[in-house]
């Protein structure tokens, strides 16, 4: 195993560590409300991975200034692309919590295996 | 506003009155829906127009901003974009149309507005997402559909529909991710977001493994998108419990949108010289049909045992999405075009479908199956449109899902895939027997009193239901123009 | 010969019928009785119209009619040949007279009831007229989903229970025969009729053919109530009204042999079918067929089963025939198709007024039948008797010539199954004759009179015809002449 290429790419492997702990807490706790915040922990591990994307070794801000290389600037397209992304996810947890909420007004509880099946409702 | 623009406008004319529509919806309730129909008559006529300019010209490409291509975002319309951009407008119409008398009785007044808004939103939502050329642009497009939809599934308020909408919300924002992961994964690598330019750099790039595994994820994540027979459990209860002219929408064009995913991965992206360099683009094609090939004969047969009506159409439109990638994995040339075809024949055939439960729902409040007894009598126009559309879905003659399924089988022989075939035929055989089940029960039971008088739903409810069904009849008599346009693009796929 | 001429009439005779859906939706509330002369003047008028096409059919000119490209190379179009312009006269033929037996013998649901007989005959008439395999396909499954509705016509339990066996039967038929043509397309490329085979120019192996073959027999076997695939029959028979069973029997199981007689002489030919070697093999299936379905017709105390259960034993004879692969042996079963339909829908005719009048339908019960309804019974004894293949009646000119084919295709050996078939023929038909001519009349039936003329009279017309068959072999216009015109196309 090659340690030093593993910690050299260590953004890329928590990402994908966090990603995969995401969807496990989606798929397996009952309460919605954990579900949910699995959803933005997978969310979050692919920000990561974007904005690793970006990164360039002692890069500068993306502003054209006079004295600052091209091939030195940070690549602003993944920032922009998060930028997005966290919007979209925000707004798919906003929608999320409203149906929460509305579960919990209904049902009173936010348990998964407590709300009553499609043939009892 | 020339021509030159309607690409951007037939998305940004639906998302720009949709904007406006709740500002309408506080002056006067009753202007939304004459509001939302001219937004989306307005897009229609654009649709219709794109397409006798690419007939002429052929794909259609459009800078956003004036930005070229690599790093604007580029609109470019190809034949299967377009085709679903016409598709989802005019159905699109209908289906609003349809809405105006039938929501009423499911959505409270206070929250009409905010229906046609996120009416329009979807329906703009699933034209972008047609016409994108961009990779990002089309996760944007996709997020903003689904965001959408899942609202529309809670709309009534019900319990049931917000259990539906929650396990749809989480199988649809997990797949969401995954999709802008595997964007992730390409950028990392390729260095580019627009599909034309990464299915050019595809080739030649080192990092296989990277790639690859985008490629899975995407279609892994469409395929929950399109409800594949693996992933399709939310699909049932989401489709069944919206509104049914939302169920009408998702069934009919949302779900389409994931074959469009699968469809712009696998071809546009990953199709051209990438197969050469990497053998798992053509097993992952064997695998998603296998999936699709299981979708029609687990679809079907769950359909045959389903009770209410609305949910074994949703039902069928898990067998129906197995028609369609079944048609397009199969990598057959004429299997294409039936999937393709399908798509449209499907569209039709199901929104019409939906369209006459909503309209038993509103007149007899009638879900169950058992209960239609005579409705063949009271509500000819409807229960009619359905026993027309019903051959379309079952997929025997004279109609559009006949052709499909002709197709269909054609590609299989040139594969000489016989197993297929008799999926293909067992699943016909299995949704001749939910569809004829209803039509037995409208037409052939039931009291039988010349007194009964015809007692129809609206004009506005049951015109839209009938010309989904006469569309059906048409392009399964007539359907020559649309089978060789499918059968030109198809020539330019990677399919042999 | 072979001479092609372009015309507008296949196309108004197929839609002729339909005719009958604007009486149905213009005039059935207000003015019932002329919706009903609107019914059946329909049908009349197709005779009409088919007769039209009489000299082109006799001197063997083909009419041809494209309607529109379906789908890129795939056309529905029209073609008259001879052989599709006998099928369609002796259709049109038997509407009529189930027509006007109709207005006597159905009561309720009228409307319901004509608008699908008259699209029955429009989708029939389709079949017949097709000028390829798609257009015969797209027809024939139009037909055997709208037999449906007169199949459950009297919505009881048993009339539904038959109709779901039916649905199940056909619709699975319609998906093999849909595997059969794709493959025919697949590998021929081409669904044209052209009155030769196509698809042995394709250069497909032996074995694919014989399994295409098979597929499509499977498919139109059904129909065709071949024996293993006969399920339906038996049930459907006794459970549709009268009018609607000797259309089902004389006709609709007809557009079945039709199919297979399309997939023997048009798509694959009688040179390649005899190279292939599957005619003793069917021979052997279509004997079977006949004697054990005429077993079991003894068997049978319900008097239309006992016609049903006759029905797949006389069809299976158009089957033998045709599959003798010898001259005499297609003239016998292209005769035997209106030999059949005439003689089983006389025999279908009399049972319904043998129910409606004597309320019964078990054939124990007929005692001193022909003292209350005399004609009636006539017409039946004539019928029976044609079955049997007495002379004088048409059942004899059919099954002389099956005899003579077998003779000439030397299988002499297969007379025996004719011989046996008309022996059991004579134990399930004799006693009915028999006990209702010869029996004393019960109490129960001291009541009852002769039908209504609207229903005896076509009885007794269909009788007649079984005679005039049977007597007037050779006279132009009826059908020897005209399959002496097929004949001449096909190469035997």
């Amino acid at each position: 195993m090659n340690f030093s290429r593993i910690f050299h790419n260590l953004n890329y492997v928590v990402s994908a560590v966090l990603f995969l702990m995401g969807l496990y807490t989606v798929a397996v706790k009952p309460n919605l409300i954990k579900k949910l915040m699995g959803l933005n922990i997978m969310e979050t591990a692919v920000f990561l991975f974007i904005v690793s994307t970006g990164m360039v070794k002692g890069g500068y801000a993306p502003i054209v200034e006079k004295g600052v290389k091209a091939s030195e600037m940070v690549n602003p397209i993944p920032q922009a692309l998060i930028l997005t992304g966290i919007v979209v996810a925000v707004s798919t947890t906003a929608v999320a919590l409203a149906l929460c909420i509305k579960i919990h007004e209904r049902f009173g509880t936010l348990d998964a295996s407590k709300i009553p099946g499609k043939e009892e409702i | 506003m020339s021509v030159s623009s309607f690409p951007i406008l037939l998305t940004a004319i639906p998302l720009s009155f949709a904007a406006l529509c709740p500002i309408w919806g506080m002056w006067k309730k009753e202007a939304c829906f004459p509001w939302s129909v001219a937004g989306v008559s307005a897009t229609a006529f654009i649709s219709w127009a794109l397409v006798s300019k690419f007939s002429a010209v052929g794909t259609i490409g459009y800078k956003v901003g004036g930005w070229a291509p690599p790093w604007g975002i580029h609109i470019r319309i190809d034949f299967i974009g377009m085709l679903l951009a016409v598709v989802i407008s005019s159905a699109g119409l209908l289906i609003l149309i349809y809405s105006w008398r039938y929501i009423v009785h499911e959505v409270e007044e206070a929250k009409i507005p905010y229906y046609y808004t996120l009416y329009l939103l979807i329906f703009a939502a699933m034209l972008g997402f047609s016409i994108t050329g961009d990779l990002f642009n089309l996760f944007v497009f996709m997020e903003i559909f689904s965001i959408t939809s899942y609202a529309l599934v809670a709309v009534s308020g019900e319990g049931k529909a917000l259990r539906a909408a929650f396990k749809y919300l989480l199988m649809g924002a997990v797949s969401s991710i995954t999709v802008l992961f595997s964007i992730a994964f390409l950028y990392s690598v390729i260095g580019s977001l627009n599909m034309l330019d990464i299915s050019k750099r595809l080739p030649n790039t080192p990092y296989v493994v990277v790639v690859n595994t985008a490629l899975a994820l995407f279609t892994a994540a469409f395929a929950v998108k399109a409800a594949v027979f693996p992933v399709h459990m939310w699909l049932p209860d989401a489709h069944s419990i919206a509104p049914s002219p939302i169920s009408a929408i998702l069934s009919a064009l949302v779900i389409k949108m994931g074959v469009l995913g699968i469809f712009r991965v696998v071809f546009t992206i990953y199709g051209h010289g990438f197969p050469s360099t990497s053998n798992l683009w053509s097993s992952l094609c064997g695998f998603v049909s296998w999936a699709a090939a299981f979708s029609i004969v687990i679809g079907s047969s769950m359909a045959i045992i389903q009770r209410e009506l609305k949910v074994m159409i949703a039902y069928s439109s898990v067998a129906h999405i197995g028609y369609i990638l079944l048609g397009i994995c199969m990598l057959a040339p004429r299997g294409m075009t039936g999937g393709i075809f399908n798509i449209v024949a499907h569209a039709m055939g199901k929104a019409c479908f939906f369209l006459v439960a909503g309209s038993l729902i509103y007149k007899h409040n009638m879900k169950r199956i058992r209960e239609l007894r005579g409705i063949g009598r009271t509500m000819p126009v409807t229960a009619g449109a359905f026993a027309i559309a019903s051959l379309s879905i079952v997929g025997l003659p004279p109609s559009a899902g006949f052709m499909a399924k002709w197709y269909l089988l054609w590609g299989c022989f040139q594969k000489g895939r016989y197993v297929f075939v008799a999926m293909v035929l067992l699943g016909s055989l299995l949704s001749a027997i939910y569809c004829f089940r209803v039509v037995y029960y409208m037409f052939f039971t039931g009291p039988r009193l010349h007194t009964q008088k015809v007692d129809e739903v609206p004009p506005s409810m049951y015109v839209p239901a009938a010309l989904l069904s006469l569309g059906t009849l048409v392009l399964g008599i007539y359907s020559t123009p649309l089978i060789s346009a499918i059968n030109k693009f198809v020539g330019s796929l990677p399919v042999k | 010969m072979g001479r092609e001429v372009k015309s507008v009439l296949p196309i108004l005779i197929v839609f002729t019928p339909c005719l009958s859906l604007a009486g149905a939706l213009l005039w059935r509330n207000k003015r019932p009785r002329f919706a009903r002369f609107v019914y059946v003047g329909s049908s009349v008028l197709t005779f009409i119209l088919i007769l039209l096409l009489y000299p082109r059919a006799m001197n063997g000119t083909v009419s041809t009619q494209t309607i529109l490209e379906i789908a890129p190379r795939i056309t529905l179009g029209f073609r008259i040949d001879t052989l599709g312009f006998y099928f369609g006269l002796l259709l049109s033929v038997l509407w009529v007279i189930a027509s006007f037996y109709s207005l006597g013998y159905i009561t309720s649901r009228e409307t319901r009831y004509y608008s699908f007989l008259s699209l029955n005959l429009s989708f029939c008439l389709g079949v017949a007229f097709s000028a390829n395999m798609f257009t015969l396909f797209i027809f024939y499954e139009l037909m055997s989903l709208f037999t449906y509705p007169l199949i459950i016509h009297d919505e009881t339990d048993i009339a539904r229970r038959a109709g779901l066996k039916y649905l199940v039967y056909s619709i699975t038929a319609g998906a093999v025969i849909l595997a059969a043509l794709i493959m025919q397309y697949f590998y021929s490329g081409t669904l044209a009729f052209t009155g030769r085979g196509t698809i042995g120019a394709a250069g497909v192996s032996a074995g694919v053919l014989k399994v295409i073959f098979s597929i499509y027999l499977l498919g139109f076997g059904v129909k065709a109530c071949i024996m293993p695939l006969h399920g339906w029959v038996p049930d459907a028979h006794p459970a549709a009204p009268a009018p609607a069973s000797a259309l089902l029997s004389g006709v609709i199981l007809k557009v079945g042999v039709f199919g297979i007689m399309r997939v023997v002489y048009d798509v694959f030919g009688v040179d390649l079918l005899k190279r292939l070697g599957v005619s003793l093999p069917m021979l052997y299936v279509a004997s079977i067929s006949i004697i054990v379905a005429s077993i079991f017709a003894i068997t049978q105390t319900d008097l239309k089963r006992r016609l049903a259960y006759s029905s797949v034993g006389q069809v299976s004879y158009i089957i033998f025939g045709l599959f003798l692969l010898s001259k005499s042996g297609a003239y016998g079963a292209m005769l035997h198709v209106a030999h059949h339909a005439f003689m089983k829908g006389t025999l279908f005719l009399c049972s319904g007024i043998i129910m409606h009048e004597l309320g019964t339908k078990d054939v124990r019960e007929m005692d001193g039948a022909g003292a209350k309804i005399p004609l009636t019974m006539i017409a039946f004894s004539i019928a029976a008797l044609g079955m049997m293949g007495t002379p004088v009646t048409c059942g004899f000119i059919s099954k002389w010539l099956l005899g003579v084919g077998s003779v000439e295709a030397h299988r002499v050996y297969f007379i025996a199954v004719l011989l046996i078939s008309s022996l059991l023929n004579a134990v399930y038909f004799l006693p009915i004759v028999y006990s209702a001519f010869f029996k004393k009349v019960t109490v129960r039936e001291l009541f009852s009179h002769e039908a209504p003329l609207s229903m005896l009279l076509p009885t007794l017309i269909c009788a007649v015809l079984v005679l005039i068959l049977g007597v007037f072999v050779t006279v132009p216009g009826l059908p020897y002449s005209l399959i002496k015109v097929v004949m001449k196309v096909i190469p035997l």
